[in-house]
């Protein structure tokens, strides 16, 4: 479970880009649910942090691509690839990932920084 | 040739002093007391003295460029041309109006081709997707995160300094821009001889009641002259005349201080045919009621006021030979609703007819008979303080 940093940092209509490899966006939606995916648009290198968010869906900042965070798929206009999705996990008042593929460990908050 | 003969086959070209006539300047064919010279005829002409205006007046000084409500929305923009400068204006989501440099920083492109549109969520170059958030930070671009030190503020957008007067957007794109209270509201002050008067017309909640634009063949300061004065009026503006008595003797109102032409006692209104216009607008005083006041606020805006409406042109010089004036028509917002043609009809008109009487000029001014320029007559020698300013500013 990587860390992300605490709730409070991460108001609602807000997202944090965690520059790993690659690079993972948690969003908080204005109706306060918490997604993870792939931050990279699959149409054109962009970070999906930096786009759009409305309802459960994100726009890529530079073409428009959309992705529903739930799924990971796209609108099919300009991008055809989905991105990966990761759980979000909020435990102790800190918001977590679990990457896709990694199991959880049920440690404590903090047991894998982000960088 | 001798070099007398030389002297009259090529005079030097007259170096106006219009502020100040000298009559005993020992100058061939220097006018008397009554005249005054104006430029040459080169300064209308020249593309390099356009190119110095260009740089050293309206890239330097406060420029009127758009009436801040048409930019209602978050997002709305327009495109505004000062100087050699296209620049972008737009509404931020904090409700701002901010004003940028309309080229990309990537590799200048030019960001918004279009004159005035409603911005989805950023400005974004179409070149290679640079983007832009509203108040011109850099906020993606292709492979930018993997850029980690692009600083995107110092790629953002450059910014042009913006005030908000009067209802209108008004940029200034010098790195230290002159005082406005000094370049503006003081042309404000030597008109009417304080600003308070201007502010009595609450200019700033008036509503849009008509625009007009008109694509001038004339160089932007034969239309600042004939603003300047009225020695035109009685022959070239019957309607204006009609509804302003005194203009037929040629002293414009910008002639004096605090001076307010008075209308006929047979106009109602400041109408085209005399009919009455709209509701005095509410702070205007008794003492103001039923005069027409007239400001040029140098290099290109004239604002004209009247009891019940207030006529803003701004211009835009695109060439020597061309120059772009839009006109707005203010109202009360609740005068919206009634039939506004009466009143803009009359400005209209002054328009087109000054315009024509500019466009037949531009001509002369290339020609051999004006390359010494003409003369200004007593009525119209507070021209020459423009021409001192526009000189000053060339130096």
């Amino acid at each position: 479970m990587i860390h992300v940093c605490a709730l409070a940092d991460l108001p609602r209509d807000s997202a944090r880009r965690l520059p790993l490899s690659p690079p993972v966006a948690v969003f908080h939606t204005a109706d306060g649910e918490l997604y993870a995916i792939d931050d990279t648009c699959t149409h054109q290198d962009a970070s999906l942090a930096e786009g759009w968010l409305e309802g459960c869906e994100v726009e890529c900042p530079l073409h428009a691509a959309i992705f529903d965070l739930r799924t990971g798929e796209p609108d099919g206009l300009l991008a055809r690839d989905p991105v990966r999705t990761h759980r979000v996990v909020v435990e102790g008042g800190a918001v977590h990932v679990v990457l896709s593929g990694e199991p959880a460990h049920g440690s404590g908050p903090g047991s894998v920084a982000a960088s | 040739m001798t070099a007398a003969e030389a002297d009259l086959d090529r005079p030097e070209p007259a170096r106006p002093d219009p502020g100040a006539p000298e009559p005993g300047r020992p100058e061939p064919g220097a006018p008397g007391p009554s005249l005054v010279r104006t430029l040459p005829g080169s300064a209308y002409t020249d593309p390099g003295v356009f190119a110095d205006e260009q740089e050293r007046i309206f890239e330097r000084t406060w420029a009127c460029v758009a009436f801040a409500a048409d930019l209602a929305a978050a997002g709305a923009f327009h495109t505004v041309t000062v100087g050699r400068e296209s620049v972008v204006l737009v509404r931020g989501r904090d409700g701002v109006v901010r004003a940028f440099l309309n080229v990309c920083r990537h590799r200048g492109a030019r960001l918004c081709t279009d004159d005035a549109g409603q911005l989805r969520r950023n400005l974004q170059c179409s070149y290679h997707a640079w983007t832009y958030d509203l108040t011109g930070r850099l906020v993606a671009a292709p492979n930018l995160s993997s850029m980690p030190d692009v600083d995107r503020v110092e790629y953002g957008l450059l910014a042009v300094h913006l005030r908000e007067w009067l209802g209108y957007v008004w940029i200034c794109l010098a790195d230290e821009p002159p005082s406005f209270e000094a370049d503006v509201l003081g042309e404000v002050v030597s008109r009417l001889g304080e600003v308070a008067a201007i502010e009595r017309y609450g200019v700033e909640q008036l509503a849009l009641g008509r625009r007009l634009r008109y694509d001038v063949a004339a160089n932007w300061k034969l239309i600042v002259e004939n603003f300047m004065e009225c020695y035109h009026c009685a022959s070239i503006h019957p309607e204006l005349t009609e509804v302003l008595p005194e203009f037929a003797d040629g002293y414009a109102a910008q002639y004096w201080v605090g001076h307010g032409a008075e209308f006929a006692p047979t106009a109602a209104g400041f109408t085209v045919d005399g009919r009455a216009g709209a509701d005095r607008l509410p702070g205007v005083t008794d003492e103001q009621d039923r005069r027409y006041y007239a400001i040029t606020i140098k290099p290109q805006v004239f604002v004209n006021l009247v009891p019940d409406h207030v006529i803003v042109h701004r211009m835009t010089p695109l060439a020597p030979d061309r120059t772009v004036v839009e006109c707005d028509w203010l109202f009360a917002p609740d005068a919206l609703g009634r039939d506004l043609d009466p009143s803009v009809e009359l400005f209209h008109r002054v328009n087109v007819q000054d315009f024509a009487a500019c466009e037949r000029t531009q001509p002369g001014m290339g020609s051999r008979a004006y390359r010494d320029g003409g003369v200004l007559v007593p009525s119209e020698h507070h021209i020459g303080a423009f021409h001192s300013w526009v000189t000053a500013r060339l130096r």
